[in-house]
């Protein structure tokens, strides 16, 4: 008698499940969401198709060896830098910012795809053995290729997915191992600025800067940005800050801090943790929520969806959606751990991406992160978030079945 | 390439550190979530239940609008709206549409149409938001809604700023309006703070400066009952209170306002602009037909809006800004202008005497005065407005250097002036003909027309202010602006223009102002002078396509030092010496006489000319 075997290729099938269990949980709770009566109702529809559209992306995605993608890295970055001007120009808005393409009955969102883009392009560069990235002609192109696509989305506006720039490129930088002094140095505006806002002066950080520059004794050249980069900013500071009048600093204030709008971003913020609050250790019941039920959360189905979890399956819930998502970095990781050159860059950078995106959803439905509008990966409603998702969770499976290459 | 061991333990240090912020990241979310669920769930289920806290939001006055001199033009007073806030427990799995006998109770309440409170309880369930059933309410029925709250759920009286005009249509055009937001800008502008219910500037000033004038929405949080009533405040959401919008001074003077108002009380249609020439500020404006901006404060019916919109005579058009017109003989300014700067002519030069027409390549052009004007030096010429003396005139000009001077003088394009939708107006080039007429198909003659501000030029009154306020100044370029001072911005100011002085010779500039001056002692205009002050100014007739002439006539006072210009455009009344330049006589007489000294009548004897029936353009 013959033993049939099923054979199937190496792929990760640990994070697979992790991935394909969070969809579910997501499609469950969409199918509450949008189950009761208003604008949205019936939207679960849909979303099951999406579901169905991310596994074939992710299918396709993971068959083609990834050498292919490495060779497209900078076309696609090319494209993806068109489609974000091109939605600056004629994007449709909602919510007072130009976030998507229309494309008949489809809606696009470009930064989707340039974050993968920049991911690629910025892999491809590391990959290189001869690679010093404390030479400026290593890492100047690099923060380039992330300061384009950083600005255009934040022109939209959109800053909570344009932050993910250079998140990722400050995790691609650290993977490709550029010493951890120079990656102070490069945070340096962001100290900066904060320092400014909380003491009121520059010497705090002057004297932060004098001892950071005599610990890491970098290159001349970074020495110079360094320098330039923060008189510039510590220069431009307080003029833009003064030159503005105090609507527009009110305006900026509100920008930065939406919370500061209590009626708007605020009052949802509330509205979500009695959400979660309530639902206690286990939960209303699946479909039994009140709070979701109230007309008063806006994007119950999409950025606050992980209220709708709480409030619904409880504490139980919440933390299953953690521990599946913990479950997929960490398999993210390990694929980059064990594989080389620009696959393992390219698992670090969409891992990052990914614990970006679900970091931020999380803090904000809790309450402990401003109101962004970012969606959470694999479970939220909304097509391109899904099947550009699915894209990353395919990329990750490419590294899974080729890493021996 | 082998990887040494050294890289392999660096990356798995570097593995080490991405772990880590993973697992205190979830970490972090994970205390989070137990502090809610675990550690606060009981309060927090409680408030789910009786539920239910609501934002009420408390709005913020707009800005003051202040004439010059501190007097009030726009401000808001407290008034009470009767609102329907929709509260959770009522749209749960509910249909969005009221109950009928609800509504038909509401509406005889507080006088509003059925329809219309359906609609928006409607909208008002759907989104989330509080709508506005009926604003600035009487005693009678807020008092009656506040007795009968209880059985209505949902209602109930909100106090608000409302927009007041203290002077109601008075500079209308100027102030603009301010109206409620409408649910598609809702949807695109609450990233910026608008919500349902909040007023927008709409046109003029309200608009310009909507950012400037409008404050911010304080807010507090409040517990409501089962029947929405408010139990109590909610302590987790601060109370911030609102902020009032900024005020504004305005370049106008009530005094020039009210002047201009009168003298323009018993115009269909037209506009009239007084400019200060010295620094460009608006001292008047007024644009006929008009409309009262506090009606759209109380909130506008839909065929009120339409008749006030859509009507043939379009109140809401600002025609001083926005309305564009043939400027007629007031261009013959830039004309001379324009042939004394080039030296094809002086003061003093003669031309082919005035027969009453004059023949151009086979067709004959008439001079508005029939009998002819005889022989003319240019300053008589522009006194008498001899449309023979400007034809030549234009035809040893040419397009070209016309066109140079008419554009360093700012026409053809907006003067930048701080109101929205302000019109170019059009001064033609050659290659503005080439493309409308096509390359080569059009000819010299047309100069004579565009001599005399016929032909394709076009105007707004407001550059017609601003020509006359020029050449007042000696080519001194104006910016028109309406606002002085921003309270609480100090460092407001509106931008001088980008345009440099027209360059002119001081005998250029004695000859024009001779000739303006002359134009109301004894030319076209003698029904513009006022007893013991200066004036100088020049009338024009536009003829167009559209019925009678347009009656134009510009000015500036006292001669000797120049305080005020003013520009009149009356459409479709006839010509500009009798119909328009009275009007600025009655405007400087109330402005620059005493009250004793002014004539019963504020009007000059008429001159033969005139009432000959004579053009008197």
């Amino acid at each position: 008698m013959t033993r049939f075997r099923l054979r199937l290729p190496p792929f990760d099938v640990p994070l697979a499940i992790a991935a394909l269990g969070l969809v579910v949980i997501g499609l469950f709770t969409v199918f509450s969401a949008t189950s009761i009566p208003g604008a949205h109702q019936g939207l679960w529809v849909r979303q099951l198709w999406w579901a169905a559209a991310a596994v074939g992306a992710a299918w396709l995605v993971a068959a083609v060896p990834y050498r292919v993608y490495d060779s497209l890295a900078y076309p696609t970055y090319g494209i993806s830098l068109a489609l974000l001007v091109l939605v600056l120009v004629m994007g449709s808005s909602a919510y007072g910012a130009k976030r998507w393409l229309d494309l008949g009955p489809l809606k696009f969102q470009p930064s989707e795809l340039a974050k993968i883009a920049t991911v690629l392009v910025l892999a491809r560069r590391f990959d290189d053995p001869k690679l010093k990235l404390d030479k400026f002609r290593h890492w100047f192109p690099a923060l380039v290729i992330v300061l384009v696509p950083f600005a255009l989305v934040l022109k939209e506006p959109d800053l909570g997915t344009s932050l993910s720039f250079p998140i990722i490129l400050l995790a691609m930088f650290f993977w490709a191992g550029m010493p951890v002094g120079h990656l102070l140095l490069g945070l340096t505006p962001v100290f900066n600025v904060v320092l400014f806002f909380a003491t009121g002066s520059l010497w705090w950080f002057a004297g932060l800067l004098a001892v950071l520059l005599g610990a890491v004794r970098p290159r001349l050249a970074m020495v110079v940005a360094a320098l330039v980069l923060n008189g510039a900013v510590a220069y431009a500071m307080p003029h833009v800050w003064n030159g503005l009048a105090d609507y527009q600093k009110r305006r900026i204030q509100t920008f930065l801090d939406p919370g500061n709008d209590p009626y708007g971003a605020g009052y949802q913020i509330i509205q979500s943790r009695i959400a979660i609050g309530s639902g206690g250790a286990v939960g209303k019941g699946f479909l039994k929520g009140t709070q979701k039920a109230l007309a008063f959360l806006p994007m119950r189905h999409t950025d606050f969806i992980y209220s709708v979890v709480g409030e619904e399956f409880g504490l139980l819930g919440t933390l299953t959606v953690v521990l599946l998502y913990a479950w997929l970095l960490m398999r993210g990781l390990r694929l980059a751990l064990l594989s080389r050159g620009f696959a393992s860059l390219m698992a670090i950078g969409l891992v990052t991406a990914l614990f970006y995106h679900i970091m931020v959803n999380m803090l904000m439905t809790i309450g402990w992160a401003p109101v962004t509008g970012l969606p959470l990966p694999l479970i939220s409603y909304g097509g391109t978030a899904l099947i550009v998702n699915g894209i990353e969770i395919g990329l990750l499976q490419n590294v899974a079945l080729r890493r021996k290459d | 390439m082998q990887p040494s061991n050294r890289d392999q333990r660096d990356k798995a240090q570097r593995f080490g550190v991405f772990a880590g912020a993973v697992v205190a990241g979830f970490g972090l979310v994970a205390i989070g979530l137990v502090r809610l669920q675990v550690a606060d769930h009981e309060r927090y289920l409680q408030l789910s239940k009786e539920n239910h806290v609501r934002p009420e939001i408390l709005r913020a006055p707009r800005g003051t609008i202040f004439d010059r001199n501190g007097q009030v033009l726009a401000d808001s007073a407290p008034s009470f709206s009767i609102v329907f806030r929709p509260f959770p427990a009522e749209s749960v799995g509910r249909d969005p549409s009221p109950d009928p006998e609800w509504v038909a109770r509401v509406s005889r309440l507080i006088e509003q149409d059925p329809a219309e409170v359906r609609r928006l309880v409607q909208s008002a369930n759907t989104s989330g938001q509080t709508a506005v059933l009926k604003r600035n309410v009487p005693f009678p029925i807020w008092s009656a809604v506040e007795e009968s709250k209880d059985e209505l759920p949902g209602v109930d009286v909100q106090r608000e700023p409302l927009r007041h005009y203290a002077y109601g249509n008075l500079a209308a055009h100027l102030l603009g309006y301010a109206g409620e937001i409408n649910e598609i800008e809702v949807d695109s502008l609450s990233s910026q703070g608008y919500r349902a219910g909040d007023l927008i500037g709409r046109t003029g000033v309200e608009r310009k400066f909507e950012d400037i004038l409008r404050g911010q929405d304080g807010a507090e949080y409040v517990v409501v009952n089962a029947a929405g009533k408010r139990v109590a405040t909610f302590k987790e959401g601060e109370r911030r209170e609102p902020v009032s919008g900024h005020d504004l001074v305005m370049t106008l003077d009530l005094k020039v306002q009210k002047a201009l108002e009168q003298a323009m009380a018993g115009v269909e249609r037209g506009a009239a602009v007084a400019m200060d020439p010295r620094d460009g500020g608006i001292l008047g404006l007024v644009s006929r037909p008009v409309y009262d901006p506090n009606e759209f404060s109380m909130g506008l019916s839909w065929d009120r809006w339409r008749e006030l919109s859509n009507g043939g005579t379009n109140p809401l058009l600002n025609r001083a800004i926005q309305g564009v017109y043939p400027p007629g003989s007031t261009f013959k300014v830039v004309t001379m202008l324009a042939a004394l700067r080039a030296g094809i002519a002086s003061p003093s030069t003669r031309l082919q005497p005035c027969s009453g027409r004059y023949n151009f390549g086979g067709r004959w052009f008439g001079c508005w005065k029939h009998a002819g004007h005889g022989s003319l030096n240019f300053v008589e010429a522009l006194e008498h407005s001899c449309d023979v003396y400007f034809y030549q005139i234009g035809l040893r000009l040419e397009l070209p250097r016309l066109e140079e001077t008419a554009r360093a003088l700012g026409l053809g394009d907006r003067t930048g002036i701080d109101l929205p939708q302000e019109k170019k107006g059009l001064i033609p080039s050659p290659a503005w003909y080439d493309k409308h007429w096509g390359a080569g198909r059009w000819r010299k003659g047309l100069l004579l027309n565009l001599a005399i501000g016929q032909g394709e030029i076009l105007i707004t009154p407001l550059q017609l202010a601003m020509l006359l306020s020029e050449a007042a100044m000696e080519g001194q370029p104006v910016r028109p602006h309406v606002i002085k001072q921003v309270r609480g911005v100090p460092e407001y100011h509106w931008q001088r223009p980008g345009r440099a002085r027209l360059a002119a010779s001081p005998t250029t500039w004695s000859a024009l102002h001779e000739a303006l001056e002359g134009v109301v002692t004894g030319g076209t205009a003698t029904l513009a002078r006022v007893p013991g002050l200066r004036i100088a100014g020049k009338t024009g007739t536009a003829q167009n396509p559209h019925g009678k002439d347009h009656a134009l006539f510009a000015c500036y006072a006292p001669a000797e030092n120049p305080q005020i210009a003013l520009a009149f455009v009356i459409e479709n009344s006839g010509h500009g010496g009798s119909i328009a330049a009275p009007m600025a006589a009655q405007v400087l007489s109330t402005l620059f006489l005493p009250d004793s000294l002014r004539p019963a009548a504020a009007r000059p004897p008429a001159v033969a000319d005139t009432a000959a029936g004579a053009r008197g353009d």
